[in-house]
């Protein structure tokens, strides 16, 4: 059962239950607060902000909306009103000589929807002169809100699944999975000639591959490119079939969720006696990943996102790519969680540059790019699509029409649904968004690879 | 009568002002650098990316690259903070009050440029107040604090130029006086229990909004206890 009306998003009844939900939502700060490192940020974005609205500048669904709403300052003083107001003695002795804000249940209505109205790009973040990062305050705020059970539906249920059900997101059994790589392996070999296996649950190898589940749904091609990337370079990899779901929308409502599906990835990497996480093609999952040793230590399995793994067997001479390269005009879209903080820019333009002819850059790029406007797991929120496309997407759109290119190369799931839909929803018709491994697979030289795979390599595995 | 509140203000009042606001200020930094050690201790992931953080309190610190954004009003905001930082310290009249209260004495600037920085100062002050009415965006924002601190910081500039130029002052020399002191102590006050505490806090805050991520090990297990969640179904 799902309620609509009261937010933009669907959510279920618990939602909106009972009538302590303010005392409920002070609860889990206090919790949250006692047992975290948010405090100080808090306290000093609550100290500090100067009101001077270079955040609203920066913020790309403010420069569309014109609306004060989304001005990212005064979404977090939302939060760090209620901050002050209960958590400081300043606030707390002001309250109780001169009465004033009180925390009420259409506060929290107004916070839920204005927090899943930010993406927590943190593009914000980057022009506030007192580095107030105001994705940290959604990150915390969509957290508290998910502990008095205000939780977008489309995430809930699918960690739900993903935690108490199938394993995965997508609820794909692992007979669904085997199917599909079977069916990958087949289109590998009709259109390459060439042999390559998606190995299942080897144990010692030294990649576990966790892509986003849905990229056995829907990117075909991104597979494909994954498969014959570790196969051509020789690759030591496996999926597991007790976990191969890299998705963690924890990263984007709940910092216990998030834990418990990173968790699961490291249990199936220490399972198969693996040596890394392979994360594939998606921004989240990678970032999500890359807190694995904040919550497991730091003996935890190193995290490789595929792209740094091909760009490493790039520049080692190891990725052998023929001749032609991809004609059409290509751009790229750089995923804000792996992005932002400048930690995959470079290689994935390493890449591009050896395999096309006609690359251009998006202005902005790199740290500074625009969110493709469905971050933060807005884009798995169906009903929203309007103002994803709209409001949100609407910059992403001006920039990759003003890029002229035919081809987006977006490395993240969710970025490709999003963009997808921004094509779609603002006539740019002929854009096709596609994965960087969809280019790689159509330019990699199957024949000059050494067609022997090392002996003892978890290549050998296969489909049953 | 103004004469003697005047003393009472420059005198004993202006060093409880100082006080408080050193004492205020250090209390800040020492508590923001001893919890931000703490959230380093409790991290459960401890490498920081202490290259790009620096780099990126540097360039905050006096941000020339940072004025694209929003430029007239980021000019104005470097040249304030630059007259309002330069004539308090470098006066030569107060110069030559600290030599004879505590006997310290530093280099003074000359009489020609501490005029033109004063009236930068009294200038863009206006002008901040000015640009954040007049946009949209900073109109919705603001608070009374943020008009009413550009103005109070007006003041001692405004009035400390009148009296060190009787003749071009058009009201009471005692006058001029006595509210330049008082508006120095004001804000001198309002100092570490006001945005302003930016002054000595701006340095950390790109590490503390990079420690914000370094989450502790437990803590989300510790709140599903403390919330009796931890074991719901989801």
């Amino acid at each position: 059962m799902t309620t609509k009306g009261r937010y933009s998003f669907f959510v279920e009844p618990a939602a909106i239950a009972g009538s302590d939900r303010p005392r409920r939502f002070l609860e889990a700060f206090a919790a949250v607060l006692a047992h975290g490192n948010y405090a100080l940020p808090l306290d000093v974005y609550a100290r500090l902000s100067a009101k001077c609205s270079r955040c609203a500048a920066a913020c790309q669904l403010y420069q569309t909306t014109g609306d004060p709403r989304d001005i990212p300052c005064r979404r977090s003083d939302l939060l760090l009103r209620v901050y002050r107001r209960y958590f400081t003695t300043a606030g707390v002795t002001r309250a109780r000589l001169f009465g004033g804000f009180e925390l009420t249940d259409e506060y929290l209505d107004r916070m839920a929807e204005e927090y899943y109205r930010c993406t927590a790009c943190r593009r914000c973040k980057a022009t506030c002169p007192m580095g107030i990062d105001h994705g940290l305050v959604t990150h915390l705020a969509r957290w508290l809100l998910a502990e008095i059970d205000v939780i977008p539906k489309a995430l809930l249920v699918a960690v739900r699944e993903q935690l108490e059900g199938v394993g995965n997101t997508s609820a794909i059994p692992v007979p669904g999975l085997k199917d599909t790589c079977e069916f990958l392996e087949e289109e590998l070999r009709d259109l390459f000639s060439v042999e390559v296996r998606f190995p299942f649950d080897v144990e010692g190898a030294e990649y576990v591959f966790f892509p986003a589940v849905s990229d056995y749904l829907l990117e075909a091609d991104t597979l494909m490119g994954n498969a014959a990337v570790m196969h051509v370079t020789g690759g030591s990899w496996t999926i597991g079939t007790g976990n191969y779901d890299g998705i963690n929308y924890g990263l984007f409502y709940s910092d216990r969720m998030m834990e418990r599906i990173a968790r699961k990835v490291v249990d199936e990497v220490h399972r198969l006696k693996g040596r890394k996480v392979l994360v594939g093609e998606c921004g989240h999952a990678t970032r999500s990943a890359w807190f694995i040793p904040a919550f497991c230590g730091p003996d935890a399995p190193p995290v490789v996102n595929c792209m740094e793994y091909a760009h490493q067997m790039l520049e080692a001479g190891r990725l052998p790519l023929r001749r032609e390269l991809f004609e059409e005009r290509v751009t790229y879209h750089d995923p804000c969680n792996i992005a932002r903080t400048g930690r995959i820019t470079e290689q994935p333009r390493e890449i591009l540059r050896a395999i096309c002819r006609d690359f251009v850059e998006m202005t902005p790029n790199r740290a500074e790019n625009y969110c493709c406007g469905g971050g933060g797991g807005t884009v798995s929120i169906d009903e929203i699509r309007a103002f994803r496309t709209g409001p949100l997407g609407k910059r992403k759109a001006d920039q990759i029409r003003e890029t002229g290119a035919k081809f987006v190369v977006s490395p993240c799931a969710n970025c490709k649904k999003q963009l997808r839909e921004v094509c779609a929803d603002n006539g740019l018709d002929d854009v096709t968004v596609v994965g960087l491994h969809d280019l790689i697979l159509k330019v990699i030289d199957f024949s000059a690879a050494g067609a022997t795979v090392p002996a003892g390599s978890a290549c050998a595995g296969s489909v049953d | 009568m103004l004469e003697a509140w005047t003393d009472v203000l420059r005198g004993p009042v202006f060093r409880a002002a100082l006080t408080f606001a050193v004492l205020g200020l250090v209390r800040h930094a020492v508590i923001t650098l001893w919890e931000m050690r703490r959230m380093l201790a409790r991290a459960g992931d401890k490498r920081v990316p202490y290259r790009q953080v620096l780099a990126a309190t540097a360039r905050w610190l006096v941000p020339l690259g940072s004025v694209r954004q929003r430029l007239p009003y980021s000019l104005t905001t470097l040249t304030f903070h630059a007259a309002i930082i330069v004539v308090p310290i470098f006066l030569a009249g107060h110069v030559a009050l600290v030599r004879a209260g505590v006997g310290w004495s530093w280099p003074a600037i000359g009489p020609g440029l501490a005029d033109a920085l004063t009236i930068v100062a009294v200038v863009t002050a206006l002008l901040l107040l000015l640009q954040r009415a007049g946009a949209r965006d900073t109109r919705t924002l603001s608070r009374f604090q943020d008009y009413a601190l550009p103005a109070l910081i007006a003041l001692p500039f405004a009035s400390g130029f009148l009296v060190a130029h009787p003749a071009w002052n058009p009201f009471a020399f005692d006058l001029m006086l006595f509210v330049h002191v008082a508006a120095a102590d004001v804000v001198l006050v309002l100092m570490p229990v006001t945005k302003l505490s930016h002054m000595v806090l701006l340095p950390t805050t790109q590490m503390v909004s990079e420690l914000g991520w370094h989450f502790p090990p437990d803590g989300r297990r510790l709140v599903g206890v403390a919330l009796a969640r931890g074991e719901r179904p989801i």
